[in-house]
């Protein structure tokens, strides 16, 4: 019965502080203030402050953790919605989302090797592009840390939804199709939750991508990690 | 009733993820179950077994709260104090400046294939040649 009430009073606290945040976003609509980035740091330091670990808090948690699956599913809507300009334009989004998993992959390799970070927390970072549960599988996989790869994988959201929009402007990546793309291979579901403000073709685009990479990227993913420890 | 409607169609799509994840463990793919029940999704929509207002309110509003989704997963972070050392940064900016560079590069990319495709559309209007395309 107390756990009950626990798990209702996380979960209403973090709707709150979810929509409390939303609303400062749309006010101000600063970069910094996105929505998840404040919820969570409050929710960090609330939790913090009165002495509750993270898996007391996921008694509650997990109930709206448990709806990222289906959410997953949904995706498939928008891109339904938009199935034939997915057709006809089948091929600048395979190229771009392999040349994303390509470049993402080998860049963390490189740079990580460079610094001599030790190989399980490469294998670790290597799938942070991918949406968070098929990250998971494919850091077990390859033989890294799982939580640590949620932890890059929410860095790498963070990168895209935070600094993409200023870094594409300079790039000079204004096609819709260009920054949906850019969004999904690069930042999955966070980038994905960005681009939805850009307009629904951008959003499909992005959830194309976010799916392919995630397809493709638990095959490459295997590949890449064994052609560097050759 | 609408909220009684986007409660059912949640759970749908939940089945969906459900049987994902089932074929996912019984086949031991390489695809995580939620993107198996999504393919399945969009088949089931395509092929018209699923009509789309079936899903249609459900779905569209799991997408505008999707960025609440992640915070459960996003506070894990507190569990990792390592996090905030000088190794932790060393890992933090590798994985910021490898996620711009996917961003450029997949962006730049597709953006630079779509153009093309679009000059040569324009061209097969003018000369109303019909050439296969890609």
């Amino acid at each position: 019965m107390q756990q009950t009430l626990f798990a209702i009073i996380v979960i209403l606290l973090t709707i709150t502080a979810y929509i409390l945040m939303t609303r400062l976003y749309v006010r101000f609509s600063f970069p910094l203030l996105l929505p998840v980035l404040t919820t969570t740091i409050i929710l960090i330091v609330l939790l913090s402050i009165f002495h509750i670990s993270y898996s007391s808090y996921m008694i509650g948690g997990q109930w709206i953790h448990s709806l990222l699956g289906p959410a997953v599913v949904a995706l498939a809507y928008p891109l339904y919605k938009q199935r034939h300009i997915v057709v006809s334009y089948w091929f600048p989004i395979i190229s771009g989302v392999f040349v994303g998993l390509i470049t993402g992959m080998t860049s963390v390799l490189l740079f990580a090797r460079v610094l001599g970070i030790d190989q399980t927390l490469i294998l670790s970072m290597l799938p942070k592009s991918l949406t968070t549960p098929v990250a998971l599988q494919v850091s077990e996989v390859l033989g890294g840390i799982p939580p640590m790869t949620t932890v890059f994988v929410m860095i790498a959201g963070f990168t895209g939804a935070i600094l993409g929009p200023a870094f594409m402007k300079r790039l000079r990546i204004n096609s819709s199709l260009g920054k949906g793309i850019a969004f999904g291979s690069a930042s999955h579901a966070l980038g994905t939750a960005k681009s939805a403000e850009y307009g629904e073709f951008t959003l499909s685009m992005s959830s194309v991508s976010m799916t392919l990479s995630a397809i493709l990227g638990s095959i490459i993913g295997p590949i890449v990690a064994w052609m560097f420890t050759i | 009733m609408k909220i009684i409607n986007i409660i059912f169609q949640i759970a749908i799509l939940y089945a969906f993820s459900f049987v994902g994840e089932v074929l996912h463990d019984v086949f031991n793919l390489p695809i995580p179950g939620s993107i198996i029940g999504m393919l399945l999704l969009l088949g089931g929509l395509s092929l018209k077994i699923i009509p789309l207002r079936f899903i249609e309110a459900g779905a569209g509003y799991l997408l505008k709260i999707l960025s609440l989704l992640f915070i459960p997963a996003m506070i894990g972070i507190m569990n990792y104090p390592a996090l905030i050392s000088i190794k932790g940064a060393m890992l933090i900016v590798i994985t910021i400046i490898s996620t711009m560079i996917t961003m450029g590069a997949s962006g730049m990319m597709s953006q630079f294939l779509e153009k093309r495709i679009q000059k040569r559309k324009e061209k097969d209007k003018c000369s109303k040649h019909y050439s296969q395309s890609l």
